[in-house]
């Protein structure tokens, strides 16, 4: 009976503490930030609940609680391309005087971030969220295998350069090659783990890293949504076609749908020689190979241009909260630089300016310098409010290409402009 | 007694009403009202996702950019090539297992009860497990394959031609029990004295199968597939989970590109009219299918 009655009194005693609750993706880093957070709570007597949801599901779930205008999530850390859809729609509540009012600077932190996850409209001074997840895709590959000194003389010999990081695509395909097939340690090995999911944003992702290295641009600089000629260019084809030979020639068998965890695993089994993933996962591949001699990691390789698809994402207050004070008091918390340099402690990716530009950090940790080039030179899918509109349509059409070979990479581009120009008209915007 | 006391001042009529009101409710507040509102949003540029902009009346624009889109019409033959070949072979499979069961032999109740296990599983579940079981690398299917025949590498998932397949074979593999119970129902129901007498006739067990056992267990199984065309139409939870509806659209069915287009793209106006389209092509097939099977039980 007394425990009862204590267990009772305990329950409304936690009832009644301040809390809140954080919507993120289920991964390694919201671990590192949930491991963060409990120096919050030990400061300020708030408790954060924490509600990750998978990969998969994640822009759904997040996505629909925000257009139900619901209350679950006070604070929701959300992708790059969310944050014109937040604005507009009014779901993300706009930072400005709070920044102001805690001095905090949008100068402290990265630039390249700063315009990614948190203004809108892109580039204006309207901020929506505080920098939280710096990310890119990049690449690891087995470091091991191209120490042995059997398979570098090999690939001198055979391609008459040698074996390391790939300086562009067409080095990136003849390593992949070369390892295509190969048996390493009695176990056939194979290329490259690389983004070809269907459901989400997976093969979009993918396929960009290679469209931005070669060069495309989504519209005319000096005119809006004008996409004709810029996101079909001889360069963009040329791109798709080659994501196509990588995927044929290289990727392991029954690679059709793989993305992140798929990548991961193909990767951390001895499958594959490189594998394509976000930065985020870097310290959890590291963190296996203490000596650093399995895994090596290097920015996404330039072809024509240098330039890696941007991942990422800001912290952002949930319009709809009934907590917003608590939620803000976070963010103050969270911008502080002694917790940013935590939090890239941890295996979290911060964005101020205090931690990237400290000269340790460049040898911080295997990939920092990899980090840091890629955040110089990131590029990312449409941000407007319609971004789901706009990703489904290259999704389907990029898949059919890449994946299940069918027309080509010309007409595959040229369907995603007509559905892309669908949407903006439907937007008002064309 | 007690009954007639507690409801002791209401009417017959009163009393009818007090039990099927809250089925009647229901049935309006989940069913009959979503569909109406449906219908409504049909005939606007209605966008869920866009806050504050009020729907417009677009009239009948919604349909015909429907039925016009020719990616729509590809969805359209993947559902039937699905439903097709299920179909087909639940019945076939379904009937012969049937016959099987209906025999008396010593395990005959474990057998039944290890072939009705798939119906049991989540469609969810069985899409993720099988999507191991085609790994080419590392996955059961492919082993049982190569074992017959060496075809070698190939991924049931990842190409167009094999990718239909694989989520027809998982289908059958999960709902022929369904389509076996029903018809195992309708076998056991066949009084024996008609094959008492058949035998009297001298007929042979394939005559015995035409003209009793077939006619007695064909309402049967026009049932069993009525279910099934029912639900393969409308299926979602299994292929998701096993192909996204690829590689690129190879198994995207229609359901699947409905929920994209009302709860990904937010095209609401755009998708109800999708959704009333099809909600017609199930009703009016299932009614003519309806009406055939009564002419069939009738003869």
């Amino acid at each position: 009976m007394i425990l009862l009655f204590v267990s009772l009194f305990s329950f409304s005693v936690n009832s009644n503490a301040k809390s809140i609750t954080l919507g993120w993706a289920a991964w390694d880093p919201a671990n590192a930030l949930q491991e963060l957070t409990k120096e919050f709570t030990a400061e300020t007597g708030i408790d954060v609940n924490f509600e990750f949801v998978p990969w998969p599901n994640f822009a759904d779930r997040m996505l629909n609680e925000l257009n139900n205008k619901g209350k679950t999530f006070d604070l929701l850390i959300g992708d790059s391309q969310w944050i014109g859809a937040g604005a507009v729609y009014g779901h993300y509540v706009k930072l400005n005087d709070f920044f102001d009012k805690e001095g905090i600077s949008m100068n402290d932190f990265s630039p390249a971030t700063v315009y990614a996850y948190s203004t809108w409209p892109k580039g204006s001074e309207n901020y929506y969220a505080l920098p939280a997840m710096g990310d890119a895709l990049a690449w690891a590959y087995r470091k091991d295998w191209f120490d042995r000194p059997e398979l570098k003389s090999e690939f001198k010999k055979k391609h008459g350069y040698d074996l390391g990081v790939p300086a562009s695509w067409d080095q990136l395909y003849d390593m992949c090659t070369f390892f295509q097939g190969r048996e390493i340690d009695g176990q056939k090995r194979y290329g490259a783990a690389i983004n070809t999911e269907r459901g989400s944003e997976g093969i979009t992702m993918g396929v960009t890293a290679a469209m931005y290295a070669w060069g495309m641009e989504y519209e005319n600089p000096n005119k809006p949504y004008d996409m004709e000629g810029y996101f079909n260019s001889p360069q963009a084809v040329e791109a798709v076609e080659f994501y196509r030979k990588l995927y044929e020639d290289c990727a392991p068998p029954g690679h059709s749908d793989a993305y992140m965890v798929a990548n991961l695993d193909a990767y951390k089994s001895g499958q594959v020689a490189f594998q394509m993933n976000w930065y985020a996962f870097w310290p959890g591949v590291s963190k296996e190979d203490s000596d650093g001699r399995v895994s090596g990691f290097f920015a996404n390789p330039k072809q024509n241009v240098a330039a890696a698809t941007l991942g990422g994402q800001g912290i952002s207050v949930v319009k709809y909260s009934d907590k917003q004070d608590l939620a803000l008091e976070y963010i103050k918390w969270f911008a502080r630089p002694d917790v940013q340099q935590k939090w890239w402690d941890l295996g979290g990716y911060s964005c101020h300016n205090d931690v990237l530009n400290s000269p340790s950090f460049p040898t911080s940790t295997v990939y920092a310098q990899g980090f840091l080039d890629s955040m110089g030179i990131v590029k990312d899918f449409w941000q407007e409010p319609t971004f789901v509109e706009l990703m489904l349509p290259m999704q389907e059409a990029i898949h059919d290409y890449v994946v299940n070979g069918k027309g080509t990479a010309k007409g595959a581009l040229d369907k995603i402009i007509e559905e892309w120009v669908e949407v903006f008209e439907a937007d008002g915007k064309l | 007694m007690s009954v007639k006391k507690k409801f002791k001042g209401l009417s017959d009529k009163a009393v009818a009403w007090l039990f099927i009101g809250p089925s009647v409710f229901l049935l309006l507040a989940i069913n009959i009202y979503p569909l109406i509102y449906a219908i409504r949003m049909s005939f606007t540029n209605f966008y869920a996702n866009k806050i504050g902009r009020e729907p417009q009346f677009v009239g009948l624009k919604n349909y015909i950019k429907v039925l016009n889109k020719e990616a729509i019409w590809e969805k359209m033959q993947v559902t039937a090539n699905f439903m097709f070949w299920t179909l087909l072979l639940q019945a076939v499979i379904g009937l012969g297992l049937a016959l099987l069961l209906n025999r008396k032999f010593k395990g005959n109740e474990l057998l039944t009860t290890l072939i009705v296990l798939p119906m049991m599983l989540s469609p969810a579940v069985v899409g993720v497990f099988w999507t191991y079981l085609y790994n080419p690398q590392v996955g059961l299917f492919n082993y049982v394959i190569n074992f017959f025949y060496d075809f070698g590498s190939f991924d049931m998932i990842g190409s167009s031609e094999l990718a239909p397949w694989s989520i027809v074979i998982v289908d059958t593999w999960m709902w022929t029990p369904f389509t076996m119970l029903i018809c195992l129902a309708g076998l056991r129901s066949v009084p024996n004295y008609l094959y008492e007498a058949a035998e009297v006739d001298r007929a042979s067990k394939w005559q015995q199968f035409i003209y009793i056992t077939l006619p007695s267990v064909l309402p049967f199984l026009l049932l069993a597939l009525l279910f099934r065309g029912i639900e393969n139409f409308k299926m979602f939870d299994m292929v998701v989970e096993l192909t996204s509806g690829g590689p690129g659209s190879a198994t995207e069915l229609a359901s699947i590109n409905l929920k994209r287009e009302a709860f990904e793209k937010w095209k609401t106006g755009y998708s109800s009219a999708f959704a009333v389209i099809l909600f017609v092509t199930i009703f009016g097939f299932g009614n003519v299918y309806v009406k055939v099977m009564n002419k069939i039980k009738e003869r």
